[in-house]
């Protein structure tokens, strides 16, 4: 990270922490809502005009722009080879997206998730910037109620970006027409997109989990980088468990187990059983760890 | 200091609340009913009277047979020039047999489709009375059978807990007996359970027991216990069932463009099922009766690279008359004459068969 970097870090959260005392109504009747949503809306604008956040995303991107040039750029590929989805790319461009998901599921999301929600508040605390967001009016459970929205409203920005930057480089690149679901049946332009935006709906629940294990691991240290980095190989960690049959019983229970089940939404009729098992089980995650990390802040002895 | 701690009480309670929670409702949705009591003979009865033909669910399968992976075997030979065909169809079948699977099954009256759902893939099969076809989304081929018209669509399809229950009814007889187990509970419906031991001293199976839907008589769950085994070596149950027709436009499949399609023509004398026309068809024979049939398939009916594959070599324990597979049901003898004998029974009765046909 760039020392500029950490400086509009530390600038923006200046400005955010300034920002509430003197935002509210000063004798506001009801002040407090207040606080809680000027203090999202700052670290909403905060989180996404970080230069971070932007190359993340940006790198995120990339993923199904470099599938579709590299499937422009060769030959045919055969049916069966490669993840799921790519070899139906040249068929329909609208599969690129998709394709993507399915490679950037296994790590590269995790990765971009685990460096924004381990930074939450062990990124406020290394620049020095938690204590101030602490004089505002909100109290510690807002503020980490706050920090947890900024990271959900980054797994549905991750997940947007790869399914959106897939289906425009797809139809750019690629004839695009009636999309053929797994089960064989074909569907329309229109219904395969709005397919898509609950698989990206499905993959942005899918990382809730782990964005609420990254902020417990983030009121514990005030190394950013080391609640990033636990935060990821955790990830890594559960996806290992998941692929072992001996440990079987415990893969229900892995916040990675249902990653790859948005394929269900690909399915003719829709099986919606597996969103509403990954949603309770991602529910289960956040309600856990979002406990664990409530109590250690506000136990936490703030001294940066 | 205590007020610290107190704060961390709810960091202990909520996962605590939460992990009971998530242990204990799975449980309580098995939870026995109190279903009105029938005997043994009623339940056959009532299960035999079962009328359901239109239904959508959710089945799940799981095999615990003791065999190893086999699909190294037969996928290290399915890219084996012109016989690839016959070790895809093994590497098919075995996967079925052995693995644990999820499938969604839609049955309206002629017509049926089963979707079997792998991860990122799907194989669908959608029968109706103009044909059948099989879609495997993983390869983007299909298959499609005509000329199968007199024959009814749901029995083309992969088992069903009822289909099993159709087969175990029919062999009962006096040749098992027949208990009721402790009501309970199936895809969120009560239902009762019918435990059928067979008399048989041959066999490998311990038990069969049948769920039975309280309401209907529909068998929502099978299960296969091999002999001196409190685990089910094999279990075919809904776990989610609806007893409504399904949208009819399932039933009517086109495969996609760019599928690779093979279209394969049925001889119009079907037998009663899929079974039986796969035996006249293979020219396969059965040796004993009940429980502890045996089928005999013949040498030239074996896949000749299934056999010779280094693999399978590692599988299967060399005995006096050829080559055994020995799994908790099923046990496989692969004879040196090259047949292949087959059956639920004890490998002492599969050379004995091997040796008297």
């Amino acid at each position: 990270m760039s020392t500029t970097e950490n400086a509009s870090g530390a600038e923006s959260s200046a400005i955010t922490a300034g920002l509430h005392p003197s935002s509210g109504e000063s004798v506001a009747p009801a002040p407090r809502r207040g606080v809680g949503w000027a203090l999202l809306a700052s670290e909403l604008s905060v989180l996404f005009r970080r230069r971070r956040t932007i190359a993340l995303l940006a790198a995120l991107a990339a993923i199904p722009i470099l599938i579709a040039v590299a499937i422009r750029l060769s030959s045919s590929t055969r049916a069966g080879r490669g993840p799921a989805f790519l070899d139906q790319i040249t068929q329909n461009g609208l599969f690129v997206g998709v394709a993507a998901l399915v490679v950037a599921i296994p790590l590269f999301l995790p990765l971009t998730i685990g460096v924004v929600a381990g930074d939450t508040i062990a990124g406020e605390a290394s620049h020095g910037t938690l204590r101030y967001l602490l004089m505002a009016p909100a109290g510690r459970a807002r503020l980490l109620l706050v920090k947890f929205a900024g990271a959900a409203a980054f797994c549905v920005a991750a997940a947007l970006t790869v399914v959106v930057a897939g289906t425009l480089i797809g139809a750019l690149l690629f004839p695009v027409g009636p999309v053929p679901l797994l089960s064989g049946d074909t569907v329309s332009v229109g219904e395969a997109l709005l397919r898509f935006l609950a698989i990206a709906a499905f993959v942005a629940i899918s990382m809730l989990g782990m964005s609420a294990i990254g902020l417990f691991f983030s009121t514990l240290t005030s190394v950013p980088v080391g609640a990033m980095a636990t935060t990821i190989a955790f990830a890594v960690a559960s996806q290992i468990l998941d692929a072992l049959p001996q440990v079987a019983w415990l893969h229900p229970w892995l916040f990675s187990h249902q990653w790859l089940g948005f394929a269900d939404l690909l399915r003719q009729p829709i099986s919606w059983q597996t969103f509403g098992d990954n949603a309770v089980l991602q529910a289960g995650y956040v309600v856990v760890f979002g406990a664990l990390a409530l109590a250690r802040f506000l136990t936490k002895d703030v001294l940066s | 200091m205590t007020r610290r701690w107190t704060k961390w009480v709810p960091a202990l309670a909520i996962p605590a609340v939460v992990i009971v929670g998530a242990v204990m409702v799975p449980l309580q949705a098995g939870a026995a009913g109190d279903l009105p009591d029938k005997t043994p003979q009623q339940l056959l009865e009532f299960a035999a009277s079962s009328k359901v033909d239109a239904l959508s669910g959710t089945l799940e399968q799981t095999s615990n047979l003791g065999l190893p992976d086999l699909s190294s075997i037969t996928s290290s030979m399915s890219g084996s020039g012109a016989s690839g065909a016959s070790g895809e169809d093994v590497s098919q079948a075995l996967d079925l047999v052995t693995g644990s699977h999820t499938a969604r099954v839609f049955i309206d009256g002629s017509d049926a489709r089963m979707q079997v759902m792998d991860q990122l893939a799907e194989r669908d099969i959608v029968a109706s009375p103009d044909g059948v076809w099989f879609y495997d989304s993983d390869k983007q081929s299909a298959v499609h059978l005509t000329g199968s018209a007199q024959k009814k669509a749901a029995d083309l399809t992969a088992p069903t807990p009822q289909t099993i229950a159709n087969s175990v009814l029919g062999k009962i007889g006096d040749t098992a007996r027949v208990t009721v187990g402790k009501d309970g509970s199936v895809a969120g419906r009560p239902a009762y359970k019918l435990v059928v031991t067979p008399k048989d001293a041959d066999t490998l199976i311990g038990f069969i027991s049948l769920s039975i839907d309280a309401d209907t008589g529909l068998a929502l769950a099978a299960q296969v216990n091999a002999k001196g085994s409190s685990d089910p070596a094999f279990k075919l149950a809904f776990t989610q069932v609806t007893l409504a027709a399904p949208d009819a436009s399932l039933f009517d499949f086109t495969p996609p463009a760019g599928t690779d399609v093979t279209e394969k023509a049925l001889p119009a004398s079907g037998g009663s099922g899929e079974h039986a026309k796969g035996e006249r068809a293979a020219g396969i024979a059965t040796v004993g009766t009940g429980w502890s049939t045996v089928a005999v398939v013949p040498a030239a009916q074996v896949p000749a690279d299934v056999l010779s594959s280094p693999m399978l070599k590692s599988v299967t324990t060399a005995v006096t008359g050829g080559r055994l597979i020995s799994t908790a049901l099923v046990n496989v003898l692969i004879a040196d004459d090259g047949r292949v004998l087959v059956g639920s029974v004890t490998p002492d009765r599969l050379l004995a068969a091997a040796a008297g046909s």
